[in-house]
């Protein structure tokens, strides 16, 4: 069943087109890899599809509902939450508190939603620094304490901006093992990465952008093999 | 390397019920200064201590829109202005009893403040800070203009407060700083709870996300313009009880002494010298600078000095001083003001928390 279905969505800001007539969909379910070079328009696409940016053309439908030009708040409310390519913990605030400021997203009650942010804290690993305020986490549990924080809101639909960015390996091994603990149980995830090995591994689809534009779309075999993306992307190294 | 001892200020464990020790203390505060009246019936000191407490609802309502949601209004002014002279002309104008013309002015506070916010909340940080004090001088302007029905410059005198009396009983007829002193100590308990109860609530918590990160917090499902809004309008509905409080008070008003931006600053300050975002950071800044500002202006310092033998009141330097001390209160509390800002950026209540946490740190280990 399709989750989430973009219709020639365009983003221009002033003469410059950041995403020009991108289509695609994702399956429920499934691992969905964004990639291509620098500027390509990844982020701005995160952006259009969160209600950051509003599309200067295009639709985007998600669980069937036309939610082009809706606030962020709505859309998370929807089911769709997202992380930032550069990490915005809520510095001075608790680790706790910034999971259960997700969490608050679907219940009013406090005791709840410190239970609920308890429970993604276990989920993430770094259940042992709940009092500890957020701008003292190193990089790799600032990534996770987001990855914690959008799944208290509830959501059917992930975007992760990045979130290898800046790790070392064991780090990034462990962000992989929680994508796949949470593709088990179920949840659609969208994935902009650069890490070529994590992105081939995880995703079950693969989207390339390219000045704006789908250069491809297919399995990580087919896109491991085509020439257009070699040419641009990927370089021969990974043919 | 001192970082969890930092996570134990800016954050205490949550609380459960509190102490024994804690409650007694609360309620020995509390007695004494609901007794303090009868102890100390000096009007001067009884003054002062009015004018501490308005500062404190001042501070405390200016806190929840600029320590709690980050959105630092300098234009406050607006709302207390608003309240003063709401109460104030239907006292004057239309013979409205105070008590009833407070809850006309926190109405037309709320509407001021929906009007100022639907405009100013579109833009964030400094931009907002710009607009919120362009907002509240196009009020001050206002109100000094249309003189038909402001009496513009020359403000509003009130002539008598009408007895307060409940069916027949007379409880009182505002001859005396008495009933003042208790309706701004029941006006400051009540933002203190106020200020509480956004704290450890949903609220909170959103306010709190606004204030870190905007747009962390618009993914994360809350409704910015909304959540603002509501912050403001608590914050409006307070100054504007405030502005009522004051005019009463004092009796006078006119656009610069209720409306100027001076006010607005001064609302400010309260919150920034004692430690924005916190329940106790305003009673803290309004105990330092309420005291300190009245001690500037009757040229305590000059006095000081000359008593201590350490400037001859007749020698050059001292006439100096006598001479110009007094006109200079501004600028010494401005440099104060600055000095605090400087070194002690989290506010007189953060630094003296960081202080006693760093002895005991050091005690400990």
């Amino acid at each position: 069943m399709t989750i989430l279905e973009l219709k020639n969505v365009s983003k221009f800001f002033g003469g410059l087109a950041a995403n020009t007539d991108i289509s695609f969909s994702l399956e429920e379910g499934k691992i969905i890899g964004l990639i291509g070079p620098n500027g390509a328009g990844k982020t701005t696409l995160f952006n259009c599809i969160t209600g950051f940016y509003p599309p200067s053309q295009g639709q985007i439908l998600f669980k069937k509902q036309n939610i082009t030009g809706l606030q962020p708040h709505q859309i998370c409310r929807l089911g769709m939450a997202r992380t930032w390519q550069k990490v915005r913990p809520l510095v001075k605030m608790s680790v706790l508190d910034n999971v259960m400021v997700g969490a608050l997203c679907r219940t009013n009650s406090l005791k709840i939603a410190r239970e609920i942010a308890m429970e993604q804290l276990k989920v993430v690993h770094i259940e042992h620094k709940t009092n500890m305020p957020a701008g003292g986490l190193p990089i790799g549990e600032r990534k996770r304490l987001e990855i914690a924080r959008i799944l208290a809101t509830n959501p059917e639909l992930l975007l992760l901006d990045e979130v290898m960015g800046g790790l070392n390996t064991s780090e990034s091994e462990e962000i992989i093992q929680l994508i796949l603990e949470t593709k088990s149980r179920g949840l659609t995830q969208m994935v902009i990465e650069h890490d070529m090995k994590a992105i081939m591994r995880i995703s079950d689809r693969i989207v390339v952008l390219n000045s704006g534009e789908k250069l491809a779309e297919g399995t990580p075999a087919e896109i491991a093999d085509n020439q257009e993306v070699i040419d641009a992307y990927l370089g021969e190294s990974h043919a | 390397m001192n970082s969890p001892a930092k996570s134990a200020i800016t954050k205490p464990p949550k609380s459960k019920a509190p102490p024994v020790t804690y409650l007694l203390a609360t309620v020995a505060l509390l007695s004494l200064l609901f007794a303090f009246p009868q102890i100390v019936d000096s009007p001067y000191t009884l003054h002062m201590m009015i004018l501490i407490f308005l500062s404190i609802i001042l501070g405390e309502s200016w806190n929840i829109l600029g320590g709690y949601t980050g959105q630092y209004s300098v234009g406050h002014a607006a709302y207390f202005g608003t309240g003063a002279y709401t109460t104030m002309m239907l006292m004057q104008y239309a013979q409205v009893p105070p008590w009833l013309g407070v809850w006309v002015g926190v109405a037309v506070a709320i509407i001021v403040a929906l009007a100022i916010g639907s405009i100013c909340f579109r833009l964030r940080g400094p931009y907002f800070v710009l607009a919120s004090i362009a907002a509240a001088e196009i009020i001050r302007l206002t109100a000094l203009n249309v003189k038909s029905f402001t009496n513009g410059a020359e403000g509003i005198l009130a002539t008598d407060i009408p007895p307060l009396k409940l069916g027949a009983i007379l409880i009182t007829d505002f001859s005396s700083k008495l009933p003042f002193y208790y309706t701004g100590l029941i006006l400051v308990l009540l933002t203190i709870l106020m200020t509480w109860l956004v704290q450890h609530s949903k609220l909170g918590y959103c306010l709190q996300a606004i204030r870190e990160d905007q747009d962390a917090a618009h993914s994360l499902g809350i409704n910015l313009t909304l959540h603002k809004n509501i912050a403001l309008i608590i914050s409006a509905a307070f100054t504007s009880t405030a502005g009522s409080f004051y005019a009463v008070y004092i009796g006078f008003i006119d656009p610069t002494s209720v409306l100027s931006l001076d006010m607005s600053v001064q609302i400010v300050l309260i919150c920034i010298i004692g430690g924005i975002g916190t329940i106790f950071g305003p009673v803290a800044g309004a105990i330092i600078l309420v005291p300190l500002s009245e001690a500037l202006r009757s040229n305590m310092i000059a006095q000081g000095l000359f008593k201590a033998g350490l400037v001859g009141e007749e020698s050059s330097i001292g006439i100096f001083l006598k001479d110009n001390l007094a006109h200079s209160h501004v600028l010494i509390y401005g440099i104060l003001v600055v000095v605090v800002i400087l070194f002690m950026p989290e506010g007189v209540l953060g630094f003296i928390s960081k202080f006693v946490h760093g002895k005991t740190r050091r005690g400990v280990s």
